[in-house]
């Protein structure tokens, strides 16, 4: 469990106790909102244990570090390969071929019908 | 008869359904910090790739106006002329078989 990236974190920019929900929802990507009222039920269904384990992870958990994600998009990049590495990878497949075919079509363009050329030889008639 | 129950729940159910879970999440998350610094290394070359061609599409429309990049198009009369077409179909096959 060294891997900076699929580890979960403390997150104390967005806490409202010690930052574990939010840290959870900042892993999983589902709303802190949820995580916290569905860790509220919890307490109640397990008659208080949940608090217990809430303060364990509470002081045992790493603070996320200030800048772990560049950006937005990087962040939701990273909660859907924890979710699923897989689908992950199939996505980045499906975008490289995306780029594929839009070279592709640059290219035909270019080899097909080259305005440039033509025009280079309508000059020298 | 009921504490039996009881107590087999807790000792036997409980941890059958622990362990199966626990079992089924270590050998499913199992992502190493060699796939992470891969998976890390596509994003931003996927990323990088994205933009440039997104510059190089643009240099050539603007070269030559009469090339349009193949991009998906919102609210295109082509697009929904056909779906109209589809969806009158359908509401033929409806009142059909009505």
């Amino acid at each position: 469990m060294n891997s900076p990236r699929t580890t979960l974190y403390k997150d104390p920019y967005n806490k409202k106790l010690m930052g574990v929900c939010a840290g959870i929802a900042d892993y999983t990507g589902v709303n802190a909102l949820w995580v916290r009222l569905g860790a509220v039920f919890l307490t109640f269904a397990s008659s208080g244990f949940l608090i217990v384990l809430y303060l364990i992870a509470g002081f045992l958990l790493n603070k996320k570090p200030a800048h772990h994600y560049v950006d937005h998009e990087e962040q939701k990049y990273w909660q859907r390969v924890r979710q699923s590495p897989k689908r992950t990878a199939r996505e980045i497949r499906a975008k490289m071929k995306d780029i594929d075919r839009r070279l592709a079509d640059v290219e035909t363009y270019y080899v097909s019908s080259n305005p440039r050329l033509t025009a280079e030889i309508e000059r020298l008639r | 008869m009921d504490e039996v129950f009881i107590v087999a729940v807790i000792f036997i159910a409980l941890p059958w359904i622990m362990l199966h879970y626990i079992t089924k999440w270590k050998t499913s998350a199992t992502i190493t910090s060699d796939d992470e610094v891969l998976l890390e290394e596509l994003y931003n070359l996927a990323k990088r790739l994205d933009d440039r061609m997104d510059t190089v599409e643009r240099l050539v429309a603007a070269d030559n106006p009469d090339y349009r990049p193949a991009r998906l198009v919102h609210d295109s009369e082509a697009d929904n002329q056909q779906l109209r077409e589809l969806d009158r179909l359908l509401a033929e096959k409806k009142g059909a078989s009505k």
